[in-house]
């Protein structure tokens, strides 16, 4: 750390320094430096120093001092400030190659100023411990991504579509850059300003707005209308309307006052509990009025409300064109750098039938919830975009909430027939709608609304697919596409495959999108794709501070280093690399290191779910450790009975769940997760499984953390896998302690696989298994209309009927007879709860009942 | 009377395993002593380390940039 301080030209402890340099030698200064490194040093210089390169330090300053020295004796007209500055560049400056941005010089008053931009790529790095950061991190969110948010320096990235969605919210080019220049170290550089000018000139100025059921292209800036109007394919496709007369002038537009937020209000805030009567009465938005204090420094931080007003005195300028090349349209604006933004403006839209739903009055949004929602109608208008909120933070409540604000016809698309039901019985829970207003559109059930409007639950593979359909889904599909949405709502948008999603879009004719998910990576790159057919992404919440508020469970994370046996990593280096999987998995030390964990947990008072996606280790471990477990060939009856033991039996505190626990079974009680095997990389399995325990019940008591632990076999594949798997979770700021020995777990009693005979005869059962059985999942299949890989409780209850066998035996042998028993040794635990169902009455009571029941039927009659 | 130059290796008992499926390839080790050490020929001991690095490099992540 001291190495990279000298290399900054730090004005205010140079100038300290200076004084003490003089007559000081080196060490000194050395000293200086180590004092400095109590303040964490600025980003930038720590961001520019690759880990590899590491400065002499002493020889360096040596250097200096000598050069100085020399300096000192002529007569400089520079001050010596700038010349110490001069010598550390010409230093240093070749360490970093084209990465040397010493250019940059900083501003006098750096120190308090909390970011830095890169002028290359649009990375701005932020300190986030400074005491603005906050302020800093609300503007950031709303013009560039996040890319990484760890604990004290957060990365975010300007990219073409976050500064799309910053115009799309209403902010306005030159405040971009004022601001950016405010918070920033060194004075915004020349490529970073034209870059965020070039692209917000085209972005977002151009809109396409559905009014009166008519396509209106709508921009508050005529010269961009006449841009776009002299293009061949959109000049034709404009719809004159009679009233326009463009003789002289090449284009009027139809001029309208922009629309204010006015009164509308997003049901479920405090707002419109208290609602008041003042129509241009803006919200009490907490961002501004926080910031009022610092409003000398930050006038225009997180302007949204503000800057919003400005443009809303404006005038609209519009021109109507055709429905039938509203296409054409929008791929021609896309060519010509105008990508058109859709608004829909539903409070004027008298065309579609208005849907009557509320959210109920008990029902409270949470803040952040409501700070997504306004993102979305910023302008009393829905915008199309995504939603990214963590798993358990309430997406769903977003969703409905959307719906209700909008007050139209809206089509809910998920994943799975499962989460079909889940959408449906959400959408009763927390709002007003009527069984008659809501239908369901699945493989099973394929219903329509009763009414002019209605909400309709379907799954995205039931509306793309194309080809051969019963008769009554092509019926309904006809009525899907034959009217008109207010809203569609896109569950787990990141899951959808593009060309799906494409059918789909194009398919339903919807006023406006939201998407909404969790994880918003894929390991393809596929996400960009979104970006273009939904929206921008118009909000993303910050787990940490999610979890700093109490929403969502704080969590400690823990990767725990198992080291294979010398037996297991033998066998291990001459599979092929299915069966490998299943080696690292039934590694006897990864046992011991679970059973040690939930002992641990336990005896806590923890409720601990053990995940494992390969369905013979969950076996393996369960029978062994004497746990129940649910996996996809757990029948319903069994696995209900296993639920609600853990949910409610003091005695029952661990289970064991393979990937069909993923997403599908809510366990609120669990407050500890520990994870054996996995899908090999997958970023988004790993958020999902956090999920899991991020909605723990109890996560409100005080000092309540819960945990997640990952078992991963050293000197395996599994530890690539292991930390690939945990870039999405540490963007998010989650850390990962590493546990390489857990201590005491020598001396746990009845520790499992203990002496070598015991962990040779693991390894011949686990060499003797099938080598599918080593795949992970096997244990789920799709039903039909669900995405492919998607996990439903549904799948649950198959039952497996063995093929036919043929033996051959001697008659006595097969009726029995030869004084053979039978007794299974290592039952599964699931066998040993108790069956729930109550003892049969007595026959003489039932037959008393009986009576009982006729006599007073026959007393009614 | 033959005498081959030795070294005298310790390691953890997984790098043993892997050392010894190197050594079913091309022979190497002289002496296999207990689970943590080994005596290989020194005039292989350059390789063997290089190669032992490049397969204990496959099961590390990093983020290509």
């Amino acid at each position: 750390m001291s190495s990279k301080r000298s290399a900054e030209g730090n004005a205010e402890s140079s100038s300290a320094a200076k004084r003490a340099r003089r007559d000081n030698d080196e060490e000194d200064y050395s000293v200086m430096g180590n004092e400095d490194d109590a303040i964490p040093p600025s980003p930038p210089d720590t961001s520019l120093v690759p880990r590899g390169a590491t400065i002499n330090f002493s020889a360096l300053t040596r250097k200096l001092a000598e050069a100085r020295r020399s300096k000192e004796t002529e007569p400089g007209n520079l001050s010596s400030l700038e010349a110490h500055r001069r010598q550390q560049d010409s230093l240093v400056s070749h360490i970093f190659m084209d990465q040397d941005f010493s250019w940059l010089h900083l501003k006098p008053d750096h120190a308090s100023r909390p970011l830095w931009i890169s002028p290359e790529d649009g990375h701005i790095i932020l300190e986030a411990f400074s005491p603005i950061a906050e302020q800093a991190q609300d503007f950031l969110t709303a013009i560039s991504e996040p890319v990484s948010r760890p604990a004290f320096i957060h990365e975010y990235k300007l990219t073409s579509y976050s500064l799309y969605a910053a115009v799309s919210v209403g902010l306005q080019t030159e405040d971009i850059i004022e601001v950016l220049n405010r918070l920033s170290k060194v004075p915004v550089p020349e490529s970073i300003t034209s870059f965020i000018r070039e692209r917000t000139l085209s972005y977002g100025k151009v809109k396409l707005v559905l009014k009166h059921n008519k396509y209106f292209v709508e921009s508050s800036h005529p010269e961009t209308l006449q841009l776009l109007l002299k293009d061949k394919i959109i000049r034709e496709a404009r719809l004159i309307t009679a009233q326009t007369d463009n003789s002289i002038k090449a284009a009027t537009f139809t001029t309208s006052k922009a629309p204010v937020k006015g009164n509308l209000t997003i049901p479920g805030t405090k707002e419109s509990e208290k609602h008041k009567d003042g129509p241009m009465n803006g919200r009490p938005d907490p961002a501004t009025t926080r910031s009022a204090t610092d409003a000398e420094l930050f006038t225009s931080v997180v302007g949204v409300e503000s800057d919003e007003i400005d443009e809303d005195d404006e005038n609209v300028h519009a021109f109507e064109i055709n429905d039938a090349k509203i296409d054409d349209v929008k791929r021609r604006c896309n060519e010509l750098e105008y990508p058109m933004l859709e608004e829909y403006d539903f409070r004027n839209d008298t065309v579609n039938a208005n849907l009557d739903i509320d959210l109920k009055p008990a029902t409270v949004i949470r803040p952040y919830q409501e700070t997504s929602l306004s993102k979305m109608f910023g302008n009393g208008r829905a915008r199309s975009g995504i939603i990214v909120l963590p798993c358990g933070a309430g997406k769903t409540l977003v969703g409905i909430t959307a719906a209700c604000t909008i007050k139209k016809s809206c089509l809910v698309l998920c994943t799975s027939s499962v989460s079909v039901m889940q959408w449906k019985q959400q959408f009763m829970l927390w709002s007003n709608v009527t069984d008659r207003q809501i239908a369901i559109f699945t493989a099973d059930q394929k219903e329509k609304f009763a009414g002019e409007s209605g909400i309709v639950v379907s799954t995205y593979s039931m509306v793309a697919n194309t080809h051969n359909r019963s008769h009554e889904s092509k019926k309904m599909m006809e009525f899907l596409t034959s009217r008109e949405w207010g809203f569609i709502l896109l569950d787990e948008v990141h899951v959808v495959p593009a060309a799906m999603f494409r059918r789909v879009v194009t398919t339903i004719k919807a006023h406006s999108k939201l998407g909404l998910t969790a994880t918003l990576v894929r390991e393809d790159d596929k996400i960009a794709d979104l970006n273009y057919m939904i929206g921008p992404k118009l909000y993303e919440a910050n787990w940490m501070d999610l979890a700093a508020k109490g929403h969502i469970a704080n969590v400690q994370c823990a990767e725990v280093w198992c080291p294979m046996t010398p037996e297991f990593y033998r066998e291990y280096l001459r599979e092929q690399s299915r069966k490998r999987m299943l080696l690292y998995c039934m590694n006897p030390n990864k046992f011991q290191a679970c059973q040690f964990l939930i002992k641990y947990h336990e005896d806590r008072g923890d409720k601990v779910i053990v995940f494992s996606d390969n369905v013979f280790a969950l076996e393996a471990y369960a029978k062994r450790l004497g746990k129940p477990f649910i996996h996809g060939g757990t029948g319903q009856v069994e696995r209900m009975r296993v639920l609600s033991f853990f949910q409610h039996d003091p005695k029952v505190n661990t289970i064991f769940l393979s990937k069909v626990g993923d997403t599908s079974i809510d366990l609120p009680e669990a407050t500890c997760l520990i994870q054996i095997s996995s899908h090999f990389g997958s970023r988004r399995q790993e958020a999902q499984r956090l999920g899991r325990i991020l909605r723990a019940k109890r996560r409100n008591d005080e000092g309540f953390n819960a945990f997640f632990y990952s078992l991963v076999s050293k000197d395996t594949q599994e530890m690539f896998y292991s930390t690939k798997r945990q870039q999405f979770l540490i963007d998010q700021g989650y850390a990962f302690k590493v546990i390489t020995h857990l201590d005491g777990l020598e001396n746990l009693p009845d520790l499992v696989y203990r002496t070598r005979d015991e962990q040779i005869e693991l390894l011949q059962s686990v060499l003797l298994a099938n080598e599918s059985e080593a795949d992970p999942g096997t244990d789920v299949r799709a039903g039909e209309g669900d995405l492919a890989g998607t996990i439903t409780s549904k799948d649950f209850g198959t039952l497996k009927f063995p093929a036919a066998q043929r033996t051959t035996g001697s008659l006595t042998a097969l009726s029995g007879a030869q004084h053979m028993s039978y007794v299974e040794q290592n039952k599964a635990a699931n066998k040993n709860l108790a069956r729930s169902e109550p003892a049969p009455r007595h026959k003489l009571f039932m037959k008393r009942e009986k009576e009982k029941a006729a006599a007073r039927k026959a007393g009614r009659s | 009377m033959r005498a081959i130059r030795g070294v005298l290796l310790t390691c953890d008992p997984a790098v043993k395993q892997i050392l010894l499926t190197m050594n079913e390839k091309e022979s190497f080790i002289i002496e296999d002593l207990d689970d943590h050490h080994l005596v290989i020929k020194a005039d292989e001991e350059y390789r063997v380390r290089k190669e032992l690095e490049a397969e204990l490099e496959k099961n590390t992540y990093s983020l290509e940039t």
